[in-house]
């Protein structure tokens, strides 16, 4: 996912694939930066990793999105190319408060990728438009 | 999409003032996403010379976005291109199939994004509520992905009119607007467009000397600026004349121009100071 992350994010996250890949672990010093970076959603977001929560849905057409379950069993779609999720959180601590960069759904969408643990899923076209139509969202 | 901009704007200068610049006739990958910010009046007709110069000039695919159908096209639209029709316009809700779409297209310029945003229950009142700015980022981050995808299609096929570029339009504080602020619409919206194209009302002496013209400055600003195409804005601007097109250079890293073009309801002196925030 091409994003607006501060470069320091960014490093991050490829720290975590590059150990993820040869350790299948994540050292403590980078768990510790990322909740330097993210605050406190990092942990909700490893949850959700850990969960298995994140699913990237594709559709015949190669358009894409990822779909996350949130701890109250709502789905979530957040984009591919940019930061958008339609959780509380993000409507209030990023988008009215500024205050996080994320929210966890969006976090988890980054570290799955990173860990390589994110679900697959076939979704036909219409569904695809249906799911990120205005009219979709939670 | 600023280039499409710098497209419209080139459209008016004269051959014999037209610096040879070989990026013009094709698109560049310029950032891709950019609101205007203005006067609904000169932001539509501008959108819509966006779309029939894109089309135009590059053949490529252009989608039109709006809320409200188009009753009739501005007199100069009509006559560059008699065939258009407001009826081959399509709302917004179409933005999230157009991976159905066969033929993408390179373009997609939604006008008046606002009419969009308010909730359609309890929400007569005009202004934004709270929710205003869930949906501003929805409906910018789906455009913003959509031409991501588009531009991905584009470039598998080839084509040399990738990337798929976004172009909105967003009214400025005091364009009949209720109290309601639009800055944290705006605040939510500048995250998902590269480039603010501003367009500002000449409230000076020399504007209000011009009569019946109307004068506007445009200001370009936004973290993609850096990655325009033209990249000395001074030498850009300095020679356009034709007509009613005047230019001068009036100081280091600022170029003014005056556009004129007539539409409707009625004529309007476009002047252009072309500001390169940093």
């Amino acid at each position: 996912m091409r994003s607006l992350l501060p470069a320091v994010a960014e490093q991050l996250f490829q720290d975590i694939q590059k150990t993820y890949q040869e350790t299948s672990q994540i050292p403590d010093d980078l768990l510790i930066a990322l909740k330097f970076v993210f605050g406190s959603c990092a942990l909700q977001a490893l949850d959700l990793v850990d969960q298995r929560s994140v699913t990237c849905l594709t559709s015949p057409s190669g358009r894409k999105a990822f779909q996350v379950m949130g701890g109250s069993g709502h789905l979530y779609t957040c984009f591919l190319s940019c930061h958008y999720c339609p959780c509380p959180a993000f409507a209030y601590s990023v988008l009215r408060r500024n205050q996080d960069l994320l929210c966890k759904h969006i976090l988890a969408v980054y570290l799955c990728q990173a860990m390589a643990a994110t679900q697959q899923e076939s979704v036909s076209d219409q569904q695809m438009s249906t799911l990120l139509s205005p009219t979709g969202t939670p | 999409m600023s280039d499409v901009l710098t497209l419209v704007f080139r459209t008016f200068m004269s051959e014999s003032c037209l610096k040879k610049d070989p990026g013009v006739g094709l698109p560049s990958p310029a950032p891709c996403t950019t609101l205007m910010v203005g006067e609904h009046r000169v932001c539509r007709s501008l959108l819509l010379l966006a779309a029939v110069s894109a089309a135009s000039e590059w053949g490529v695919r252009v989608v039109f976005f709006a809320q409200t159908q188009i009753q009739s096209l501005p007199v100069f639209l009509q006559r560059c291109s008699p065939s258009l029709s407001p009826e081959s316009l399509k709302l917004l809700q179409q933005v999230a199939s157009l991976h159905e779409s066969p033929a993408p297209p390179s373009l997609l310029i939604v006008d008046r994004m606002e009419g969009f945003l308010r909730g359609t229950a309890g929400a007569s009142h005009g202004g934004f509520q709270s929710g205003e700015q869930s949906r501003a980022a929805h409906l910018s981050a789906l455009l913003c992905d959509t031409a991501a995808f588009l531009t991905r299609a584009l470039e598998r096929r080839g084509s040399s009119s990738a990337p798929c570029r976004v172009i909105a339009s967003f009214p400025s504080e005091g364009d009949g607007k209720d109290s309601s602020p639009a800055d944290p619409i705006l605040d939510v919206l500048d995250r998902y467009f590269q480039v603010r194209c501003t367009l500002d009302p000449d409230r000076s002496y020399e504007a209000a000397a011009a009569a019946a013209q109307e004068v506007w400055h445009i200001y370009l600003s936004g973290r993609g600026l850096t990655e325009l195409c033209c990249t000395d804005p001074r030498s850009e601007w300095d020679s356009l004349r034709v007509g009613f097109l005047e230019a001068k250079s009036t100081s280091r890293g600022e170029a003014s121009s005056k556009l004129s073009f007539t539409g409707s309801p009625s004529p309007c002196l476009l002047a252009l100071r072309v500001t390169y925030a940093s």
